[in-house]
């Protein structure tokens, strides 16, 4: 047993560290959330697509690199600590989804390639519980509404969910661009009434919302690691009273559970990520519970980085929002955690 | 990462569980809320019990092969605990004297020491209990006060222990004494003292549950021989702290177990009931998240034993996280069952799947014994997130 990384999975991660760094440095990133229509640096996604990172997960016959969830949690992990902006974990998943319904062979080639763009459409509703109506696929053609479809604007390709199944959908098509509270999404309501071709069985998408929930666990475990250094380091400079404010029990005890959290997060993500590269029969629970966790303990963390930063932490300025709005994205996208509550229930038989 | 058990830890595992299918006739549970057991009968089946698994050689199987051992490992310890809280078995008896007092003797106590008493101690025939905590001395341990003074080859006690687990029942007590009022950390001394000693009195306290697992014990001019000092005079610190690194342990996956039994438990109740509703489900589902992150910490803990790691001040986390939530787990099984979960066992109409009012009351206990959250909460900061000492 060895719960430690592999040697070429820290390689892995400490290529994937050094490459983020240079490549998407929060002062490039705040540029791409402000000014870029597309949310993402053409240049940047170049290269993530040339070191295979778009292909982590997408058989080697693709062209992909044919690894799996554990890497694909090292990868997000870097991913979620440089609050990186654009589809990233949407085109992976897209890509899985491909692969695994097969005959598709030169798109997969091309979205791991970074030369087509691929991502899910899956949302009926804007609010949850809203009864809306379903989209569905009919002779030849899917319609309906699709909402959040990430960065739909600039997809190339959509991979719907209906109750017929999986449909692939190809542009154009019209796109209501939708604005969160987190600057760097670029979601979309698509209108769909479009000719498509059914991929295979919505059973497709389960091993997807797998890959998802510990795509995203990871990215808030690397959101909540970088925020609880950030505001460690603070917390030792800043002085009050003739002293570093890291100094007060009332803070240190707060740093204490922030850590809990953090690391609580970690061994969940990593045992989720572990069960489905394994083919575990604890992958669903340890998925469900791996999201539902870290989006619970995102609440937290990232709330008290804010607090801890006092005032500073309010400002556009600091980077810490970022990370903050990131987090609420991911906690609610990916598989809600009132979805994942109710698939852990069901995992466990209860 | 690998986080499937070895195939030797595996066989052990099997083996482990086969023996427990042939040897454990009874579940706790059903032991416990069976009327005709009183509290010292439940101490007597726990002492057969436990000497059932020493004949079996369970116990002290990470000690040298002289003391029981077996050339296991932490890992096993762990999957021993999570197999024994899986089948149900009595909790057991001596643990204060294996999980602490061993490890003392083995590290630190004389060939002679070890002859004496570890025999007895695994067997169950001497039941050991802990002094260190005092009414004066709990999270600041080191403020304690019950002296002993050097007299010919005695040393004579004198004052006070309290919240004394297992204090009514046991024969012995490892019991940390100042030798020297000066020296804060090296005037602290280790003494095994026998409880009937002519000088010594221990009383009984009642718990919120209304047992009396712990109790006080009076030390009024108690003669104990030299040779009751494991170590060298001022050496007690030293020793309890080693001594307290291991009672932090890895129970996590055992506990675990645990909360997913009961939770079976709680949701079976709530659908006999009715209560089949998104508020009484989103309950169960956050208990269940909760207790699955449990595991998986357990897990992580288990694989980096067997990976060669020894567990540091981290390990603070895991009793900070299974204690808070033992809280959680509680105190939501209360709020599902309604005024019928306040039943106490021997109540008309309470339930006979688990005690829940003397588990929602043992609750409170968790987070208090073995180093509060808050003293498990300062180690953290201080030692894991090397934050400057309080207050400068």
């Amino acid at each position: 047993m060895r719960f430690d990384l592999s040697e070429d999975q820290a390689l892995l991660r400490g290529s994937t560290r050094d490459f983020l760094a240079a490549e998407a440095p929060l002062e490039k990133t705040r540029r791409t959330i402000e000014h870029d229509p597309r949310g993402v640096d053409r240049e940047t996604w170049g290269k993530l697509a040339e070191m295979g990172y778009l292909g982590l997960v997408a058989p080697a016959a693709a062209g992909g690199q044919g690894l799996g969830a554990v890497e694909l949690a090292v990868v997000c992990e870097e991913v979620g600590r440089t609050c990186l902006p654009g589809p990233y974990l949407d085109v992976v998943l897209a890509a899985s989804v491909l692969a695994a319904a097969g005959g598709q062979d030169a798109l997969l080639a091309d979205v791991v390639a970074g030369r087509r763009t691929a991502v899910l459409a899956r949302a009926d509703a804007l609010y949850a519980g809203e009864t809306k109506e379903t989209t569905r696929f009919a002779n030849g053609r899917v319609r309906g509404t699709k909402h959040f479809v990430p960065f739909g604007a600039s997809a190339d390709v959509l991979l719907v969910g209906t109750p017929e199944g999986v449909c692939l959908v190809e542009r154009p098509f019209d796109t209501v661009p939708l604005e969160t509270l987190d600057p760097a999404q670029r979601f979309v309501t698509v209108q769909l009434d479009h000719p498509a071709k059914l991929l295979g069985p919505a059973t497709l998408l389960g091993a997807a919302d797998r890959l998802a929930a510990v795509g995203a666990g990871a990215q808030l475990l690397g959101i909540m690691a970088k925020l609880l250094e950030t505001t460690l380091e603070y917390v030792q400079t800043r002085r009050a009273f003739n002293r570093p404010i890291g100094a007060f029990q009332a803070l240190q005890h707060r740093l204490a559970d922030m850590l809990l959290r953090v690391e609580s997060t970690r061994s969940a993500v990593y045992r989720a990520a572990w069960a489905v590269a394994a083919g575990d029969a604890e992958a669903a629970l340890g998925c469900a519970t791996a999201k539902a966790y870290a989006g619970e303990s995102s609440r937290l963390v990232c709330g008290e980085a804010i607090q801890m930063h006092g005032g500073i932490g309010f400002t556009w300025e600091l980077d810490v929002h970022l990370y903050f709005k990131r987090a609420k994205t991911l906690e609610q996208h990916y598989g809600g955690t009132e979805q994942q509550l109710e698939r852990a229930l069901e995992a466990a038989g209860l | 990462m690998d986080l499937r058990l070895s195939p030797r830890h595996e066989r052990f595992r099997d083996d482990l569980r086969t023996w427990l299918a042939t040897h454990l006739k009874r579940p706790w549970r059903e032991e416990l809320r069976d009327p005709k057991h009183t509290e010292d009968g439940l101490i007597e089946l726990r002492r057969a019990w436990q000497r059932r698994l020493y004949e079996a050689g369970y116990l002290g199987m990470d000690w040298p092969a002289e003391w029981g051992g077996r050339g296991a490992t932490e890992v096993e310890k762990a999957i021993f605990e999570e197999e024994l809280a899986r089948a149900d078995a009595p909790p057991i008896l001596n643990i204060l004297g294996i999980g602490l007092l061993g490890p003392a003797l083995i590290h630190h106590g004389t060939e002679e020491q070890r002859r004496r008493f570890i025999p007895p101690m695994l067997s169950g025939e001497e039941i050991w209990c802990q002094g260190f905590s005092e009414p004066g001395a709990g999270s600041d341990l080191a403020s304690l006060r019950t002296s002993a003074v050097l007299d010919g080859d005695h040393f004579v006690l004198n004052g006070q222990k309290i919240w004394t687990t297992f204090g009514p029942w046991a024969d012995w007590i490892f019991v940390l004494c100042r030798t020297d009022a000066q020296d804060r950390y090296g005037g602290i001394s280790f003494l095994l003292v026998k409880l009937d000693t002519p000088g010594i009195t221990v009383r009984r306290l009642r718990q919120i549950t209304g047992e009396s697992e712990f109790g006080e014990v009076f030390f009024e001019d108690a003669r104990v021989p030299r040779s009751a000092l494991v170590g060298k005079v001022g050496e007690g610190w030293r020793i309890a702290m080693t001594v307290l690194a291991y009672e932090r342990g890895t129970m996590s996956l055992a506990y675990s177990v645990r909360y997913r039994r009961d939770l079976e438990r709680l949701a079976a109740a709530c659908r006999e009931h009715g209560r089949t509703g998104a508020a009484v489900r989103e309950k169960l589902a956050r208990l269940l998240v909760d207790c699955e992150v449990l595991r998986a910490n357990g897990i992580r803990t288990l694989a980096n034993l067997a990976d060669g790691k020894v567990p540091g001040p981290e390990s603070s986390i895991e009793k900070i996280y299974w204690s808070e939530f033992d809280k959680r787990f509680r105190e939501t099984a209360l709020d599902v069952l309604g005024p019928g979960g306040q039943l106490v066992r021997t109540s008309p109409g309470a339930r006979d799947d688990v005690d829940w009012t003397r588990e929602f009351l043992w609750s409170r206990a968790g987070t208090i014994y073995s180093g509060s959250s808050e003293v498990q909460r300062n180690i953290i900061a201080k030692r894991v997130l090397n934050l400057p000492q309080e207050g400068r």
